[in-house]
């Protein structure tokens, strides 16, 4: 018995050295770290309301109630948010951002990559720039001059998805552009130009050759460009009035500041806006990665 | 004879394929080169004009005609009581977003260091731990902001609160986010949990292309981990920490949403953007708001070329 249990603690010991003990506890406090934020927010999306406002904090809750998700979505709830009303919304705002981002920024990036024109430094350090600039200081200039042009052409400025659509191609395609064109560059330039020399034009070679290839670089400046247009808080809040149209960011601000607190409602939303941009992006972590080191997340 | 003219071009075309090109070049780009300087590019310059005119909500409709008031805005900003330092009680917007901006890099830059540290050495699960890892970076800020909140309620039921009460240390819930220089800290703490991510994949893409026999030959010289790792492991990764510091620094500087959301800028947490934006629509005052927002962009070009002369240049040498 105490010949065993000597030499348990003797194992112990030898695999426990400082280097490993050490090693453990610093991952153990990084993975609390980063997880429990995201336990609470998920755990707190199901419990009622007397175990969010109680005398003290509740761990786990006592049982999978969806008191929050029925304030969120049930419209014979007294409480009724209307929260698929914003997911419409962001959704309205976020797909149309990303497919047209991709689009223009396959075009511009393989001009940019492939052909030679004059302004393409200048095109090139101007998207730079914009990694730079805080959006704060553009959305001053940008409010005037929409609300000008919309007052001389005849739209409303506020309250208006496609105006927001616009404000974040303005944030997405600099990214995008900028993300694409290292990619084209890694292509080699000799299979395009054997496939035009056959005599297949510069579109084809696009449609054929460049884009298949290209493909992962794709997803990944689609995902971005989304999942910034999903995110975004800033110019939502200044350029949406109306409560109807309000995306979820602003839903949940919204929710959050009401005189009466109801915190489980919050996390409730928050995790029904968290948990695609998780999934999404553990499912294509193999394509996202390096973008995020290449600014792909600007912030 | 349009027909004939479209011809023509076709066969003038074929001549030069360099022109061809070049038309081809700006039919792609155009609709690219209309969005970045007509929504990017005019509007940071039209910002600059704006901040020397005096635009409200009033005169917005008409803000080509706006009147020029010189440096009215840029004095109303530096007379605020908001952007000025007061002393130690009030640091002002512009103090405290250089000391937020600073801490809030230095501290994402160690915490990025020590976990690519930890994800570079072999263990099982580690693909997963790196998965986990990159959460608060991905997640929305909105969300991960909110989460903080909740976490930091006053209330008893704020599970910060409980953990503490529980542990003895504190006897009544504090509100930590209302508390001057707390709430600071926080918010520096809360960059650090959702921006090390971003130090961290860069610094180990950088760890992982250290040639191993360096550490080899200090290990037959006998240097321990800790002058392994200063001597071989900071030093090679020296460009890549510079550029962390510079792109965390201006992106830290420039960040709107996390302070908004958090603290509304209040308790000594006021930033220049939050302020920027409180001048121009909270007050309404657009010309006084894009005034705030220039002076932040003078301050981050003063911070580049004094970083890229002089810190840059110390280690290359």
């Amino acid at each position: 018995m105490n010949t065993e249990r000597l030499t348990i603690i003797e194992h112990l010991m030898r695999w426990l050295n400082l280097k490993r003990l050490i090693f453990a506890i610093v991952l153990s406090f990084f993975l609390i770290s980063v997880v429990f934020p995201f336990y609470w927010m998920v755990s707190s999306s199901f419990k009622s309301y007397a175990e969010i406002g109680g005398r003290q904090a509740v761990y786990i809750p006592s049982a999978l109630r969806l008191d929050a998700y029925g304030e969120l979505f049930d419209p014979n709830n007294p409480a009724f948010q209307d929260f698929l009303a914003n997911i419409i919304n962001t959704i309205k705002v976020a797909v149309p951002t990303s497919l047209i981002a991709v689009f223009l920024s396959i075009l511009g990036s393989y001009a940019i990559a492939r052909l030679h024109f004059r302004g393409k430094n200048l095109l090139l350090n101007g998207v730079l720039l914009v990694y730079l600039f805080p959006g704060v200081l553009l959305i001053i200039p940008l409010f005037a001059m929409l609300a000008r042009i919309g007052d001389a052409v005849g739209f409303n400025i506020q309250d208006n998805l496609a105006v927001l659509v616009l404000t974040y191609l303005a944030q997405t395609l600099p990214v995008a552009l900028y993300m694409l064109t290292n990619y084209f560059r890694t292509i080699p330039d000799e299979i395009e130009q054997a496939a035009l020399i056959d005599g297949c034009s510069r579109f084809q070679v696009m449609w054929r050759i460049t884009l298949p290839l290209a493909v992962p670089a794709l997803v990944s400046v689609g995902i971005y460009t989304f999942m910034i247009a999903w995110n975004e808080f800033l110019y939502a809040m200044v350029f949406l009035n109306d409560h109807n149209l309000f995306t979820m960011p602003l839903k949940i601000s919204t929710i959050f500041n009401d005189p009466d607190p109801r915190p489980h409602v919050v996390m409730a939303a928050s995790t029904i806006m968290t948990i695609p941009i998780i999934l999404l992006f553990l499912l294509m972590e193999r394509y996202l990665e390096e973008g995020l080191t290449a600014g792909g997340v600007k912030g | 004879m349009r027909n004939n003219s479209k011809s023509n071009l076709k066969k003038q075309q074929r001549g030069s394929l360099a022109r061809k090109e070049a038309q081809l070049a700006g039919i792609l780009i155009t609709p690219t080169i209309l969005i970045v300087f007509g929504l990017i590019l005019f509007p940071a310059f039209f910002s600059i004009w704006v901040s020397f005119h005096d635009v409200s909500l009033r005169n917005l409709n008409d803000v080509f005609n706006a009147p020029f008031v010189g440096f009215d805005n840029y004095v109303r900003v530096f007379n605020d009581f908001a952007f000025k330092y007061q002393g130690a009680e009030s640091w002002g917007a512009a103090v405290t977003s250089i000391v937020y901006s600073f801490a809030s890099t230095i501290l994402t830059m160690i915490i990025g260091l020590i976990a690519s540290l930890l994800l570079n050495q072999k263990f099982r699960l580690r693909g997963l731990a790196r998965s986990i890892f990159l959460a608060p970076y991905v997640a929305p800020i909105v969300s991960v902001a909110f989460v903080w909140r909740w976490i930091l309620d006053p209330r008893p039921s704020g599970v910060l609160n409980d953990i503490l009460m529980r542990l003895g240390l504190i006897d009544l819930p504090k509100a930590y986010l209302a508390t001057r220089g707390l709430a600071l800290l926080l918010m520096i703490i809360f960059q650090a949990w959702r921006y090390f991510p971003f130090a961290m994949l860069m610094i180990l893409a950088r760890l992982q292309a250290v040639d191993g026999t360096l550490y080899e030959a200090a290990e037959v010289d006998g240097a321990n981990t800790w002058q392994k790792f200063l001597h071989i492991t900071i030093p090679e990764l020296r460009y890549v920490l510079g550029a962390i510091f510079l792109l965390r620094l201006i992106w830290t500087f420039n960040k709107f949403d996390d302070i908004y959301l958090l603290t509304n800028g209040g308790f000594g947490t006021n930033v220049l953007p939050v302020l920027t934006y409180q001048f121009s629509f909270k007050l309404f005052n657009f010309g006084v708001g894009a005034a705030a927002a220039m002076i932040l962009l003078v301050v981050l070009a003063i911070f580049m070329a004094f970083y890229i002369g002089i810190v840059m240049k110390k280690i290359e040498d």
